[in-house]
């Protein structure tokens, strides 16, 4: 009768006494833990603090740095060349020295400027003048036609104020132009400021020099090369032209988001050392309630390791587990934000943000790993004697 | 008093043990030159008042305190040459606690409990801790947890856990001490049982029941064997 109850009882819990026996430091510790929920739960509730501030800050950061970039991108391909102080302006020889520095890497591409009124159907506003033959090289935008025959591209902002829209008429200095194209400044990045600019057909220009060479080049390598090249051709006997790379620029704003993502993960890294501060405490309380049967275990002979490895697991899971909630609602959270305002979901999941997921949790679980150490060991090397008499 | 019964060297043995503690004001000689053999299948009772060294007595004998002077021998073994590692592999091999407040896991079952010396060994002693708890009148205790238990079940769940291992020796530390008189005779009887099965057994006490039960009395009185 007796026999029969206690194997349907194994039965009934096979699997959790299975589990047991197979991990016998974890199963103890779980029910270490749920002895004092309350107390488990909030050494816990630290850690997932931790890992929620880490995790959404460092996710955050990431996303912007990655949304800027990619906003900022074509910014680091160019190398604006420009006549330097007390020169003149550029002439073919320079031209022609850059086109050598940028052949294979990108499109030069060479501007005439200058500044004139330009009055449209509602309005006259002082404009910068620039003349290409290249405008959608240089502005990478789609209505900006190929080259401009007896027409000009406006920026959408002095067009705005002219009243100019594609088809009707703009005057600069006494002569009447057709309004091909607005450019969309929104879109475009350019060192040229495009939203007030007119751009026109090179040879509305009288001078035949250059104010400034545009490069686009194909990378922010080539950008570089390229720079370089156009320094060592044009400035090694005298300094001839100014090269303004704008990869330089984007390193350091690169580097920029590098030392704020480092400061803010820093700050919620502190957020976590209290966190291990909190389970070393709690850790620290249940050792000492618990002397007496940690006497118990050593006396039967349960091995000063054992002992430490179940106390190490308990502080270990309020790691595993507070990091697992962390880590969710700070995923969420940034997927929300991400959701919510301007900013690309795209910038969000990118593979550094899974880096910083997994790096939070594993510096969580340490943390709480680290917290149970010294409780841990105290406990398990302390002579049984003393620790039955406790 | 070295009567072996034929089974070879004796299971545990005292030899010239002194125990000097650092006391606040001064030292304290806790065991003083204490000669004592544990014999198979023999139930000692160590009686004596509070304070005087029997507890100290027993923690020698369980290889959980090593003596100021004097040797404690295991099956004709000197202990004081194994390392800590190798004792606790003594104790859970050789050795066998019942404490006085029983001191089980509250979060652990009966079962659980009886199995705890061994729980971190690969082989299952699940069937023997049913078997043992069977054994003690416990076996529709099984899933209880220690605070579903009366005092005398604990008492019985912990003699079922010191026998788990098979011990050569039963170490009982106020086995009675929690107990009326009733559930101590019964506990008592259960361990006359586990004498019978050839298992040393020294009860420290001083509950004059259980040295009803004894084969042996010897009293320790300020550090000093008498008997």
């Amino acid at each position: 009768m007796a026999d029969e109850r206690a194997s349907d009882q194994s039965v009934e819990s096979s699997l959790a006494t299975r589990l047991a026996r197979r991990f016998p430091a974890g199963s103890l510790a779980v029910r270490n833990l749920s002895r004092q929920r309350l107390r488990a739960g909030l050494a816990m509730l630290g850690i997932v603090i931790g890992v929620f501030a880490v995790i959404t800050l460092g996710m955050l950061g990431t996303a912007l740095q990655t949304a800027a970039l990619a906003e900022l991108g074509g910014l680091g391909n160019q190398v604006i060349i420009s006549p330097d102080d007390g020169e003149e302006n550029l002439g073919p020889r320079e031209v022609q020295a850059i086109r050598q520095a940028a052949a294979g890497g990108g499109t030069v591409i060479p501007l005439n400027s200058g500044g004139a009124s330009v009055s449209g159907p509602n309005g006259q506003s002082f404009a910068q003048l620039y003349g290409t033959t290249q405008p959608a090289a240089l502005f990478a935008v789609d209505d900006v036609p190929d080259t401009l025959r007896q027409g000009v591209a406006v920026g959408d902002e002095l067009a705005a104020g002219l009243g100019a829209r594609v088809g009707s008429a703009v005057e600069i200095e006494g002569n009447r132009y057709r309004v091909l194209a607005i450019i969309d400044s929104e879109g475009t990045f350019s060192p040229i400021r495009p939203g007030s600019a007119v751009v026109l057909p090179p040879d509305e220009f009288v001078a035949d020099d250059y104010a400034q060479v545009v490069v686009q080049a194909d990378s922010a390598d080539d950008a570089r090369a390229i720079a370089d090249g156009v320094r060592e051709r044009l400035n090694t006997r005298q300094e001839r032209v100014s090269v303004l790379s704008l990869t330089s620029v984007l390193s350091r704003i690169t580097e920029f988001f590098a030392l704020l993502n480092g400061f803010l993960l820093a700050v919620a890294g502190i957020s976590l050392v209290v966190a291990g501060v909190s389970i070393f405490n709690v850790m620290l309380m249940t050792v000492s309630e618990r002397r007496g049967e940690i006497g118990v275990l050593r006396a039967v002979g349960v091995h000063r390791d054992e002992v430490l490895r179940t106390l190490l697991v308990e502080s270990t899971l309020l790691g595993v587990v507070g990091g697992a909630l962390g880590a969710i609602l700070g995923t969420a959270v940034v997927v929300g934000v991400a959701l919510g305002t301007r900013l690309p979901l795209s910038a969000v999941l990118v593979p550094t943000n899974g880096l910083v997921v997994l790096g939070a949790f594993g510096f969580g679980m340490l943390i709480a790993l680290g917290g149970g150490l010294y409780p841990a060991y105290r406990a398990a090397w302390e002579p049984p004697v003393e620790s039955l008499r406790g | 008093m070295n009567d072996g019964d034929g089974h070879g060297s004796p299971p545990l043995r005292l030899d010239g043990i002194t125990k000097q503690y650092d006391g606040g004001g001064g030292t304290v000689t806790a065991l003083d030159d204490v000669d004592f053999t544990v014999e198979r299948g023999e139930v000692t009772a160590i009686m004596g008042p509070s304070g005087s060294g029997k507890s100290t007595m027993l923690n020698m004998l369980g290889l959980l305190d090593d003596p100021t002077t004097g040797s404690v021998e295991l099956l004709g073994e000197r202990v004081a040459a194994l390392s800590a590692r190798e004792r606790t592999d003594v104790r859970r091999k050789r050795v066998g606690f019942v404490f006085q407040d029983f001191h089980l896991i509250p979060t652990l079952s009966a079962v659980e409990n009886v199995r705890l010396p061994t729980r971190f060994l690969d082989a299952d002693y699940t069937d023997r801790a049913v078997d043992l708890l069977g054994r003690v009148g416990l076996a529709d205790r099984l899933r209880h947890t220690p605070d579903e238990l009366s005092g005398g079940q604990k008492q019985r769940v912990a003699i079922a856990r010191s026998l788990i291992n098979e011990p050569d020796v039963l170490l009982a530390d106020e086995p009675t001490g929690n107990l009326d008189r009733d559930t101590g005779e019964a506990v008592l009887g259960e361990i006359q049982t586990i004498a019978d099965a050839g298992v040393g057994v020294v009860a420290v006490t001083h509950d004059s029941l259980v040295g009803e039960y004894a084969d042996r009395t010897v009293e320790l009185v300020d550090g000093v064997l008498d008997g």
